[in-house]
């Protein structure tokens, strides 16, 4: 009975809390398959359900579509430069502080929570001038490295955790058997941080996917910028056309969403188990 | 194959000194135990000897060579971890055969070492496995086969039966000393459990405080111990003792005069001791110490008995039943050529 009550209160709070979150989502989904005309008429599913808007937008056949594969395809870039980049010096930074325990090893992690307590946004000029000083504007990799930067504290600090939960005795039998500090990070590291380090990745590349502020920007031309900043370009005009902007955002918004669904055996952990006794 | 040797090392961490000076020597096949209780620095001092722990003072030699400065992996050891360490994303092959791919032997050879140490661990049927897949035993042994396989110089011990339950430890122990006996490789094997100690080494170094109390053959430190200390640490049960005063050549305790043979060699009269005897040299006597049958735990080939004479908790053991029950009146008495003396005051061994 008890349990009964249980389930049931936690039923009410999801229940709502889904459709909280689905509610969007299909609305976004309603306007990509109405025509132009029905796509404000407040029913439920449309009376004509069409996949012109999607035609319309793969063909790049509107004005505000004219660069749509390329600026997806800045978007990709981008998110998989700054995954690998954040994984590539969270990870380093996390084995030498955990494992190999450098000196100024809390010094780094302090700094890291400490960059915390400064908004974005409120970087977003000073990151401009120092990407204007590097002749990087415009570049993608001036969107990179802001978003690597952004990214980093937060991975470190998650992968720091990550890795002191390793047991040390690993490390030493490492030693013992004769592994150099490089070989235990390739061959003991590496593999049993796998879980942790694809969530991190993951992480930094919806960051970086998400990313609109930064982008827009650093980033003008229309060749340059990702798909988040040409979809805030379709709301320029007073006449925006909705369902083709609501058919490329459910476009846009399916790639984390695949991300996600294959990543999600590595969210879960349990790969350490067996190694040592708990 | 190599001999070990510890000479004045020392060790502190911070402001506290954990160990006061240790010096011992490893013969050459030699299977050497250290025991004590937690906290005594026999970790401290097995990991030292690994190159895990830095040496604080002194020196560490394998083979005749000083050792201090010398990385883990250039000292030719093989440890085995009270935890298993086992790599949890290899195999039990690859788990054993580690160390030979990182010393870049060949595929065969390491195929082939692996192979013999599986045979003679037994684990054959497991090598494709993954240690979450294995018992707590069969991980043990993978641990066993990774040292095997490096045919290291010493083999090193960290309570390695800590964590298995009391059937198995009892099985690995025997497993353990067997593969020693074949193998004969220096062992330097430590853990809290006086009985591993007594059937397993060579030779025990008892540890207490960051000193070593006491070095020797099992037997000796049982029939022998040179102070308080070791005398309670070894034997299961433990030693009974009891205050007493040395009086006329023999001893007062528990209100009776005791014998000492002992004390011919030493001890003056009214010096005060303890005395000690252990529970099997405790008998059923018509006179002696007057006691009350506490407790009678009867195990089959032999029976222990918990007596209380006055305060004093005293334990005996008689081989085969008894016919004492608890509340019973009975006399004890200590046989006379089995008693240990202690000075009362420094806790060493009297004569």
């Amino acid at each position: 009975m008890n349990k009964i009550v249980r389930e049931a209160k936690l039923w009410l709070i999801a229940i709502p809390i889904l459709l909280w979150t689905l509610l969007p989502i299909y609305h976004i989904f309603l306007f990509s398959i109405s025509t132009k005309d029905s796509a404000f008429s407040g029913a439920l599913w449309p009376a004509k359900p069409t996949l012109h808007n999607f035609a319309v937008v793969f063909r790049q056949d509107h004005f505000y579509l004219h660069h749509f594969w390329a600026q997806i395809w800045n978007s990709l870039w981008i998110a998989v430069a700054v995954g690998v980049l954040t994984l590539a010096v969270a990870t380093c930074a996390a084995f030498a502080i955990s494992r190999l325990k450098v000196k100024g090893g809390r010094v780094v992690m302090n700094a890291a929570l400490f960059t915390y307590f400064i908004p974005a946004a409120f970087l977003a000029v000073p990151m401009y001038k120092a990407m204007g000083t590097y002749g990087l504007l415009n570049s993608r990799w001036s969107l990179v490295l802001a978003m690597v930067t952004l990214a980093s504290p937060y991975a470190i600090w998650v992968l720091k955790q990550a890795s002191d939960k390793l047991p040390w005795e690993l490390d030493e039998a490492a030693r013992i058997d004769g592994a150099t500090p490089l070989q235990l990070f390739r061959l003991v590291y590496v593999p049993l941080m796998m879980p942790s380090l694809v969530a991190i990745g993951t992480y930094a590349l919806i960051l970086a996917w998400n990313e609109y502020l930064y982008a827009f920007l650093l980033l003008s031309h229309e060749n340059t910028i990702p798909l988040a900043v040409g979809l805030g370009h379709f709301l320029a005009s007073d006449d925006s056309p909705w369902e083709l902007l609501m058919a490329t955002a459910l476009i846009y918004a399916a790639p984390p969403a695949a991300i996600y669904y294959a990543f999600r055996r590595y969210m879960v952990g349990g790969l350490t188990a067996g190694a040592v006794k708990t | 194959m190599a001999t070990v040797a510890f000479s004045d090392v020392h060790k502190s961490f911070g402001a506290t000194k954990v160990l006061h000076g240790i010096s011992l020597d490893i013969a050459n096949g030699e299977f050497m135990v250290l025991v004590g209780p937690s906290g005594c620095g026999k970790s401290t001092l097995l990991r030292m000897l690994a190159g895990l722990e830095e040496i604080g003072g002194g020196e560490i030699s394998i083979d005749g060579r000083v050792v201090n400065d010398v990385d883990s992996k250039d000292r030719d050891i093989a440890m085995v971890f009270q935890s298993y360490a086992l790599y949890p994303h290899m195999t039990v092959r690859e788990n054993m055969g580690f160390s030979l791919k990182l010393r870049k032997d060949k595929q065969r050879l390491i195929d082939e070492r692996v192979a013999n140490a599986a045979r003679i661990l037994n684990l054959e049927p497991y090598l494709e496995r993954f240690p979450r897949e294995l018992s707590g035993g069969q991980r043990q042994r993978v641990a066993m086969g990774r040292a095997i396989v490096r045919d290291p110089k010493v083999f090193l011990f960290d309570e390695p039966l800590s964590n298995l339950d009391a059937k198995l430890r009892v099985a690995m122990r025997a497993e353990i000393k067997a593969l020693h006996q074949r193998l004969k490789t220096t062992t330097v094997y430590v853990t809290h459990d006086q009985i591993e100690a007594m059937t397993m080494a060579d030779r025990i170094a008892v540890m207490n405080e960051g000193r070593i109390e006491q070095l020797g053959e099992p037997l000796e430190l049982y029939d022998h111990p040179v102070n308080l200390f070791v005398a309670q640490f070894i034997g299961s049960p433990a030693m009974n003792i009891f205050d007493g005063v040395v009086r006329a050549g023999a001893v007062e305790a528990l209100g009776a005069r005791l014998p000492a043979a002992v004390l011919r060699a030493g001890g003056t009269d009214g010096q005060k001791v303890k005395y000690g005897v252990r529970p099997e040299h405790l008998e059923l006597a018509s006179a002696g110490i007057a006691a009350e049958v506490v407790l009678v735990e009867p195990m089959g080939a032999e029976t222990e008995i918990l007596a209380k004479a006055g305060d004093t908790r005293l334990t005996l053991m008689t081989r085969g039943r008894s016919i004492a029950g608890p509340g019973d009146r009975i006399f004890l008495a200590p046989q006379a050529g089995y008693i240990h003396l202690f000075d009362a005051a420094s806790g060493l061994r009297i004569a």
